[in-house]
């Protein structure tokens, strides 16, 4: 049918659009328009704002396509083995595609209002256009190969922007880590990737998941668990977790695009594109289960006794990661990708009211902002308490939708011991995220509160700032009701599942876990005579044992300082001193040995070699007149 | 030709074997260049002797060219034993590099 392959061919040509154009944007502010910094902003929205209407016309125009449509060209041939480039059209990546374009615009937006004046304001856009660039060419690829080239490049960009303000020694510190622990993980990744392409010979993601490469289910077991070691690092999982925390020196835009849509929904994005190819394996299901469970309680935990804002978001974001991958390894492929689009809006749109209020009262300390006048900034406080709400899981609010459903998909494992634990996930959810709201909203000493600034609270950057916060706080409103579009849009080429629902009393049971941990939180932090300390600061212990991030950030530096340095550096030094120096060495001694035995020939004597010369010559013409 | 072709080459194989001795057995380096400018001259002997014998005139022009030869070998020989003297306080061509001397 001419007609119809005219339409997907015009789709195509929207999804390389789409995909092409913050690329376009990066090189152009990168060469030419670093010293001007407004028509670099133009250029970097301009160029997402064309991904955005890309992504929602493909959005809304494939619904109807039963087949995924792609467009790929052949990048590398080795032997039997064909590895192609392009883009890959299905309701997964179109509906990433859609929430990775949306954030980005907002953050975007959002980045004129908080970076004005920076003097960075360019090369910050710049980056941001690659970072968008990259996540987007991510989410539609083809092949694994790929994905992870882009997943790299998300890992590259992150890196630069976490460490934008270089000349802060912990920012530029904070960004090494986050791009060493990440590639740790993607070492495991990548040998994962090369075990794939050795044994099965396919890197197409279609046909992994068709079960096409013929691998035997060991096989597919260690290269999913070696995959499954890119996601923890990329999602922050345990035991990879603590870059996260500390990614937060960066700019708080560059934060909330980190959290929500982009990096870190990198790793879960991955699981559920190679879900049918990963739930061949039990095993490895059950091995993502445990991590996603173990992270998510340990993030939690430590979100209950962080005092910095921005932390507890990044903690909550470690812990909802975790949720979603305990969803996806259950088999909850749509409660799974549902979490995590609701959760990138409500994530983005705490970062963003946390940007707003760090930004206004200079501090990130949430006693601190909350004396100095919290409440008064109407607008992120609304916001950031819809944000709030959708995180601990209230309904109408988007959160409750997707953890619902995330929840009932663990209650139908055959092991309560999951369900049990990602209830008191959502216990503990609730709790840190309400102690934060109450800390901001009662603060201890209100009498005390300082006088308003009359210039806080208007001004351009303010309504750069405010604009994409409603929009956000508007969609999480929404998405909670847009259940049943997602589910249809992820059937569009993607793997056969079914509504699951769970047993009737675990809504009820949950929104009571909800509520009971707000009161709490009310009862500490909230009410006029509270105490303003958590229960678990009563036991000093615990509370430093979770403030110490269960002492991995040790752990990492122990485990460095005496593999990394001491050993492997150590025998790599004495290798070089012993080894390969000695071998040099020896050799040049050698050299200069032998050149003093030959100069002993030549320097002394030289008469009596005369003398032999002579009488050689004179042998010599002796013989020629005898013998010639 | 006065002179017998055999005597002129007599005379010039005694200066040569004169020189050579001289180049072998002195222990000085400016007796040493003596010897070989003795050897060379010798062999200009030999050169016009021969020139003669032959009636030809290249045997002469050979002879000046060594003649040029060996004013060239002298000034450089000279400056090198000048050089070598004032480095190593000695002109004996056995102790010049070696520790032979400094035992004595």
């Amino acid at each position: 049918m001419p007609g119809a392959s005219m339409i997907s061919e015009s789709w195509l040509w929207a999804g390389w659009a789409a995909a092409a154009a913050p690329f376009a944007a990066f090189g152009l502010i990168l060469f030419l328009l670093r010293k001007r910094p407004g028509a670099a902003a133009a250029v970097s929205l301009a160029a997402v704002a064309i991904s955005m209407v890309c992504a929602l016309y493909l959005l809304i125009c494939c619904v109807d396509t039963e087949v995924p449509l792609r467009s790929a060209v052949t990048w590398m041939i080795s032997g039997d083995t064909v590895i192609s480039a392009g883009i890959h059209l299905d309701g997964l990546s179109l509906l990433m595609l859609a929430v990775v374009c949306g954030i980005c615009l907002l953050v975007q937006v959002y980045s004129l209002g908080y970076m004005a004046g920076d003097p960075g304001f360019a090369r910050y856009f710049a980056f941001m256009s690659l970072f968008a660039g990259a996540m987007i060419f991510l989410v539609l690829a083809p092949t694994v190969v790929q994905l992870y080239i882009f997943w790299e490049l998300v890992g590259l960009s992150s890196y630069l922007l976490i460490g934008f303000w270089f000349e802060k020694f912990s920012a530029s510190r904070a960004g090494k880590k986050a791009f060493v622990m990440t590639r740790l993980g993607d070492v495991a990744f990548l040998a994962g990737l090369l075990l794939l392409l050795v044994r099965g010979g396919v890197m197409d993601i279609a046909a992994l998941n068709s079960g096409a490469a013929g691998l035997s289910s060991g096989m597919i077991t260690v290269s999913a668990v070696l995959i499954f070691g890119g996601v923890i690092g990329k999602s922050a999982q345990f035991p990879l977790m603590t870059w996260l925390p500390d990614a937060m020196e960066g700019p708080t835009p560059v934060s909330a695009l980190l959290h929500s849509a982009t990096m870190v929904a990198a790793g879960v994005f991955l699981v559920a594109r190679l879900f049918p190819f990963f739930s061949q394996s039990d095993a490895a299901m059950v091995f993502l289960l445990a991590v996603g469970t173990v992270s998510m309680l340990m993030s939690a935990t430590m979100a209950m006794v962080s005092r910095d804002i921005k932390q507890v978001w990044a903690y909550s974001t470690i812990s909802q990661l975790g949720f979603m991958l305990m969803a996806l390894a259950a088999g909850g492929y749509f409660a799974g990708v549902f979490h995590l689009v609701t959760h990138a809006g409500f994530k983005a749109l705490l970062f963003l009211c946390a940007g707003m209020l760090i930004h206004a009262l200079h501090s990130n300390d949430m006693f601190a902002v909350g004396q100095g006048g919290a409440r008064g900034l109407k607008i992120p406080m609304l916001c950031m308490a819809v944000g709030a709400a959708a995180l601990a899981g209230i309904w109408p609010f988007s959160g409750f939708a997707s953890k619902e459903a995330v929840l009932a998909t663990l209650a139908n494992l055959e092991n309560p011991a999951w369900l049990i634990a990602g209830l008191a996930g959502v216990f503990l959810t609730a709790y840190y995220t309400f102690r934060l709201v109450f800390i901001l909203v009662f603060p201890a000493g209100q009498g005390q509160t300082r006088a308003k600034d009359p210039a806080r609270g208007v001004g351009y950057a303010y309504n750069a700032m405010a604009w994409p916060v409603l929009l956000l706080a508007f969609a999480t409103l929404v998405a909670g009701f847009l259940a049943a579009p997602v589910r249809h849009w992820l059937a569009v080429g993607g793997p056969a599942h079914e509504a699951v629902h769970g047993p009737a009393w675990l809504a009820p049971l949950s929104l009571g876990l909800v509520f009971a941990a707000i009161a709490l939180a009310w009862a500490e932090f909230g009410r006029k005579n509270a105490s303003r300390s958590g229960f678990v600061e009563r036991v000093p212990v615990v509370a430093q044992l979770f403030a110490r991030r269960w002492y991995l950030d040790d752990i990492w530096g122990w485990a460095v300082s005496r593999l990394l340095d001491r050993g492997a550096a150590e025998a790599c030094r004495q290798s070089d001193n012993r080894v390969i120096d000695g071998f040099v060495h020896s050799l040049a001694g050698a050299a200069v040995a032998s050149g003093r035995m030959l100069a002993r020939g030549h320097r002394v004597m030289i008469q009596a070699r005369l003398m032999i010369m002579f009488a050689v010559v004179f042998g010599l013409t002796c013989i020629m007149l005898i013998w010639g | 030709m006065i002179v017998p072709y055999t005597h002129v080459i007599l005379l010039a194989a005694l200066l040569f074997w004169a020189g050579m001795i001289c180049t072998v057995l002195r222990r000085n380096l400016i007796m040493l260049l003596l010897g070989l400018e003795i050897m060379l001259n010798a062999a200009a002997v030999a050169f016009v002797g021969a020139g003669l014998h032959l009636q030809q005139i290249e045997g002469q022009a050979v002879a000046l060219f060594i003649l040029a030869v060996a004013a060239a070998e002298v000034s450089v020989g000279l400056a090198l034993i000048v050089c070598i003297y004032r480095q190593t306080g000695t002109l004996d061509p056995e102790c010049i590099e070696s520790d032979a001397c400094e035992l004595e």
